[in-house]
């Protein structure tokens, strides 16, 4: 079978630094050469992006790609695009091809919206005729019909970016490439963009998105690839690519222990954070767990001087940052007699009423006598909830369903009991994102 | 195995034909845009070009003798200034393209080609303007009596000099955007160097032909013949000298295809690099 995208052995090296920035290096490094100096290439001076990647998509299927910031994702859409050239290893696209790396790439500011929209189609590859055509509906999806002769330098980020996903919408390619290029307009917009996206596929557009949001990645994609360090990790149905990107993510800031956040906070306080760890029943800590679990939370800490009055707060957060749960002491009437040297703090959760996805823990502490806040940590610590893809907002709670079918009184005979009711785990939907 | 990446490439770029088209238009667009005297700038430049070379060599000094210009200077000037303005802006446009279009290079994929042509496409929309206004300046000496204008057949033949000028144009173009990409230096080294190609291309001042190793050394350049040919074709109305400009025609196919095979097997890696 055939597929209209893939990779097969996919590689790319890059070069660290660049090779001559002047003639002047060029030069240098051709008399060396000359004189019979020369240096071998070395291995530090390059890294590989991607590492023997593989992967194929079928016609009017969507394939997720997601991982840690550095992972390959960006490179193996320009590879897939014909941007970049791999190293070893090919791409196979069969038919026409989109590529979204960037909103608006290419527009320029002192044309109007409409000589755009001409030049931006032409830029992807559609014909002026095609674009004529579908220049209403490009207007219209992008909501700009007031400023379509006005110079795109005066318009808005959040018109700019409408205007340039909307050309992109319209391509009616056989394969779309689409990166993180949601990230920008507001929810309404980016809603509307998924919808898109999900109308081509279902029109059998075949697609590729790279996107840090995994609530987008999971609505539109039913397959998705995990990147680690430019190497394909996993490969499978999305639910069970998003614990292996969690993973992935937890490995990556693992190996960042000094990122300057952390820094700043540790060197400025007196607390040193040694862990937060999950766990839901067994000794290994989690970072994916299912909304019914019950979670106990570990917190290990050092503190440098004794803390009398002692509070720790930890805050549950969606990743665009709003706090969905917040756990105080203080407010419990805890507080903790804080020793010089380590310390563990547990707290138990009978469950986590969230939906699936990805989300993230911040801790706070406060010297409760002197008011002084000793610790805030930025947002790395993860947590992935699983709940089977039953809800799509934030929160999910137990719940019940009924129904009553109106009943016609003239064949009221013929018909079943019309009342059915079922205990169900079936969603409750309060998206925070669209209030 | 060359001839079929190019010709496969020759048929890929005639699929972006309309990028290639919009591209150029954009150019041409925002050139002219936020400008009073708009287009007219296509005629205003190597006018006023025209006028200061005829002022410093008829007025200023008088050379008139020593250049040996066998028509009315400032027909000499404007008829050299014309195709020289095409070729020069064309260039200077080619160095950049590849730079000065970054985010396309890196974010979108079509044929790298596209840049370094829609640059000399649409510098052709200025040279198309000011050879119209060439006929204008005929009529005025042909009134005044500084010269006599009998077009003729050679008249036809125009488009071949104009043809041999492209290909010459985009093969140095390709290359030029090609190596500024790589290393910034080309364009101040393009800058300077430009200039002095003017005065050995018979622009503004004719090249000595009398048989000096200066003169052997000039004759190597391609646009003389090339410039020269304009001359022939519109003012004289007479056929090109063969032996020359079927040199330059080597010339410009040689650096068409040599350039174009460089630039396609260099395109792979400009996004990295750029």
């Amino acid at each position: 079978m055939s597929y209209p995208a893939a990779a097969v052995h996919l590689s790319k090296r890059f070069r660290i630094g660049e090779a001559h920035d002047s003639l002047r290096d060029l030069l240098a490094a051709g008399f060396r050469r000359i004189l019979g100096r020369v240096e071998p290439e070395k291995e530090s001076t390059s890294f590989w992006a991607l590492r023997d990647v593989s992967f194929s998509v079928a016609q009017g299927d969507a394939l997720g790609i997601i991982g840690p910031n550095g992972a390959g994702k960006s490179t193996i859409l320009r590879l897939l695009a014909g941007i970049l050239h791999p190293d070893h290893g090919e791409v196979r696209i069969r038919g026409r091809l989109a590529a979204l790396i960037e909103v608006g790439a290419g527009f320029h500011g002192d044309l109007t919206g409409r000589e755009n929209i001409f030049l931006n189609g032409a830029i992807l590859g559609m014909s002026r005729a095609e674009i004529r055509a579908k220049l209403d509906d490009i207007v219209e999806f992008a909501g700009i019909e007031r400023f379509l002769d006005m110079p795109v330098k005066r318009y808005s980020s959040g018109m700019y970016a409408r205007l340039g996903f909307s050309i992109a919408a319209h391509v009616d390619p056989d394969v779309l490439l689409v990166d993180e290029v949601l990230s920008v307009g507001d929810a309404v917009f980016r809603l509307r963009c998924m919808e898109r996206m999900r109308a081509l596929v279902d029109a059998g557009t075949t697609l590729i998105f790279v996107t840090h949001n995994l609530d987008q990645m999971q609505a539109i994609c039913p397959r998705a690839l995990v990147l680690e360090s430019g190497t394909a990790v996993f490969e499978g149905p999305s639910r069970d690519a998003v614990g292996h990107y969690m993973q992935a993510v937890s490995r990556a800031y693992a190996d960042r222990p000094t990122d300057s956040d952390a820094k700043t906070a540790r060197e400025s306080s007196l607390v040193e954070v040694e862990h937060l760890r999950f766990f839901t029943g067994g000794d290994e800590p989690v970072v994916w767990m299912r909304s019914r679990d019950s979670v106990r939370a570990e917190l290990a800490f050092r503190l440098r001087r004794p803390v009398e009055r002692l509070v720790v707060e930890l805050n549950l957060r969606a990743s665009a940052g709003e706090n969905l749960l917040s756990f105080n002491s203080g407010r419990d009437d805890r507080e903790f007699h804080g020793m010089p040297g380590a310390q563990t703090l547990t707290l138990a959760l009978p469950s986590l009423p969230l939906s699936g996805g990805q989300y993230f823990w911040n801790i706070r502490m406060w010297d409760a006598q002197s008011g002084e806040t000793i610790l805030d940590t930025p947002l790395k610590y993860p947590m992935v909830i699983d709940d089977e893809g039953r809800a799509t907002g934030r929160l999910t709670i137990d719940r019940t369903w009924g129904f009553v079918s109106p009943v016609s009184k003239t064949d009221r005979g013929g018909m079943m009991p019309a009342t059915r009711s079922c205990a169900a785990t079936e969603d409750v939907d309060e998206d925070l994102l669209l209030r | 195995m060359r001839a079929v990446a190019v010709t496969a490439t020759a048929s890929e770029l005639l699929r972006y034909r309309h990028l290639l088209w919009s591209l150029t238009w954009r150019d041409v667009r925002v050139r002219y845009k936020q400008s009073y005297l708009g287009v007219a700038w296509a005629v205003l430049l190597p006018l006023s070009m025209m006028l200061v070379f005829t002022f410093v060599f008829t007025r200023a000094i008088d050379a008139t003798s020593v250049l040996n210009v066998n028509m009315p200077y400032a027909l000499f000037a404007y008829t050299g200034l014309v195709p020289w303005t095409f070729f020069s802006v064309s260039l200077g446009g080619c160095v950049n393209s590849l730079v000065a279009n970054r985010n396309l290079v890196t974010k979108v994929y079509f044929p790298r080609e596209v840049f370094p042509l829609s640059c000399v496409a649409s510098s052709m929309v200025d040279f198309v303007i000011a050879m119209v206004v060439l006929v204008g300046l005929g009529a005025y000496f042909h009134v005044t009596g500084g010269w006599r204008f009998t077009p003729g057949a050679p008249l036809l033949f125009l488009p071949v000099v104009v043809s041999v000028q492209i290909m010459l144009t985009v093969g140095i173009g390709m290359i030029l955007a090609m190596a500024n990409l790589f290393y910034r230096d080309v364009r101040q080294i393009f800058g300077v160097a430009i200039q002095l190609c003017m005065f050995v291309s018979a622009v503004v001042v004719p090249v000595p032909q009398d048989g000096s190793t200066l003169s052997r050394i000039l004759a190597v350049n391609p646009m003389v013949p090339i410039i020269g040919a304009y001359r022939d074709c519109v003012v004289y109305a007479r056929w090109p000298e063969p032996g020359p400009f079927l040199y330059a025609t080597v010339v410009a196919v040689a650096l068409l295809l040599g350039g174009w095979i460089c630039f396609r097997r260099a395109a792979m890696r400009f996004a990295e690099c750029i």
